[in-house]
């Protein structure tokens, strides 16, 4: 086979924010592609199963318009080596995405939402799952927040930014993706938060977060708050930095709430989440950037590559946070919610109460597909 | 009773489905390919190729981390 031009994930993730566009031939099974593919504001999509090309059937390439590079995606990168060396001898401008969607699942993407001199707010969007982490540094000292099992990425932005990482907090017990809270936290020397309504009889070594109103971060008075916002799952937690940023967990999302399914009570859970968008986010000012732990759309990505919004911007585009009767507010958020579960929720769950063990290999094909944690709200 | 055996053990993505495509070409309709393949990918694609290219799918089956199909050409 003759050699073909291949792209990294990071390259791939320029070229979609370039603005130039491009066309992303996915070649997966019809399926796979239904369930979870590369998405963008620039990016044309178009699946033809890569065993369609060995018929050599010429019909095929009319569905792949020529007039933007074209970017071969499959599930390791062996299948779309060998369909954009068709496309390149026939001509198209044609490459390969190096690893396929397992490189994609591992893209993360760090952003600075925020910086002044005495705090510094970075964002770290993982692209292909849309969960997001972050960063809260002052003074050299930072905290993690809800970051991803690809510890190594905090380490290299700690590095970067010359910070040492001192604490770090899940939000909640994550059903979605695997945390890299304990691991991190292991290989940092920081100490490991979580509430103890997540983590109470797991085999997880941490602090109680409701134990600790503030933590500090840094020398001067950055306060971060954790108010527990149960909603998402009995315990999440919400953080607070001076009534201008909200790391909002999985409870407020830009484009709506959490869902409050997971552990099968959804009415109930309900409730709690109605308590904590009626009650305890009630005093937080509308100017309050509300930072989410997930997005579901990309569109959530403002043009800034942040996935942000005020609070009264949230509040005034979601009815349902508006509604104010506790059991009309039960029954919408309670219908809304997906009969589809994460992607093997019940090993990655097993996992973040630290009950299960896993070769790197298996964590990341146990992570692979779309993040499903998001309630959306229309209308 | 099958025609062909193809066996893809240990083959990435796209090989061992090159590899059923070369060989279902030497056969007739109705004949008979035995397909083995170690490759989770592979085997969800093989059977999203013999749907879309009407062979029929006779028998399938897993055993020591080995998938095997029996496929009717179509």
């Amino acid at each position: 086979m003759a050699s073909v031009r291949s792209i990294t994930a990071e390259e791939l993730h320029r070229l979609i924010n370039s603005g130039q566009g491009v066309t992303i031939l996915d070649i997966r099974n019809e399926t796979d592609y239904r369930d979870w593919k590369i998405e963008g504001k620039q990016v044309t999509s178009v699946n033809i199963p890569y065993f369609l090309f060995l018929e050599e059937e010429e019909q095929l390439y009319a569905q792949i318009p020529g007039d933007t590079p074209t970017v071969v995606v499959c599930a390791k990168g062996g299948s779309s080596e060998f369909v954009a060396n068709l496309l390149t001898e026939r001509g198209y401008d044609a490459c390969s995405l190096e690893g396929g969607m397992l490189a994609w699942s591992q893209l993360y993407h760090p952003v600075t939402v925020y910086e002044d001199d005495k705090l510094k707010i970075i964002q770290i969007n993982r692209l292909s799952k849309g969960c997001l982490s972050y960063a809260v540094i002052s003074q050299g000292k930072g905290m993690i927040i809800d970051p991803s099992q690809k510890v190594d990425v905090y380490l290299d932005l700690a590095e970067q930014h010359g910070f040492r990482i001192e604490h770090v907090v899940d939000s909640h017990l994550h059903a979605d993706h695997i945390s890299g809270g304990s691991q991190l936290a292991d290989r940092t020397g920081a100490t490991y938060y979580i509430s103890s309504g997540e983590a109470k009889g797991t085999n997880l070594k941490f602090e109680p977060l409701e134990r600790h109103p503030r933590i500090r971060v840094g020398e001067i008075n950055v306060e971060v708050l954790a108010i527990p916002t149960p909603g998402h799952t009995p315990g999440s937690t919400s953080f607070l930095i001076g009534n201008r940023f909200l790391m909002s967990g999985d409870t407020i999302f830009v484009g709506g709430l959490g869902r409050p399914d997971l552990g099968g009570k959804a009415q109930e859970w309900a409730l709690d989440l109605y308590d904590t968008v009626f009650n305890k986010l009630n005093g937080i000012p509308d100017d309050c950037l509300v930072l989410p732990a997930h997005y579901a759309d990309i569109n959530e990505i403002g043009d800034n590559g942040i996935v942000g919004a005020a609070l009264g911007e949230i509040r005034e585009n979601n009815e349902i946070m508006r509604n104010d009767n506790q059991d009309s507010f039960r029954e919408h958020v309670a219908s809304a919610v997906s009969t589809e579960k994460p992607p093997n929720f019940e090993e990655i769950v097993a996992i973040n109460r630290g009950e299960l063990q896993v070769d790197a290999e298996k964590a990341i094909e146990l992570e692979i597909g779309p993040n499903r944690c998001a309630v959306h709200h229309h209308g | 009773m099958v025609d062909i055996v193809v066996d893809a053990k240990g083959l990435a993505c796209p090989m061992p489905i090159v590899k059923a495509k070369k060989a279902m070409d030497t056969l007739q309709s109705g004949q008979i390919m035995e397909w083995l393949t170690t490759d989770k990918g592979s085997m969800k694609d093989f059977q999203a190729w013999i749907k879309q290219t009407n062979h029929e799918l006779l028998e399938a089956k897993e055993g020591n981390g080995v998938f095997t199909f029996i496929v009717k050409k179509g």
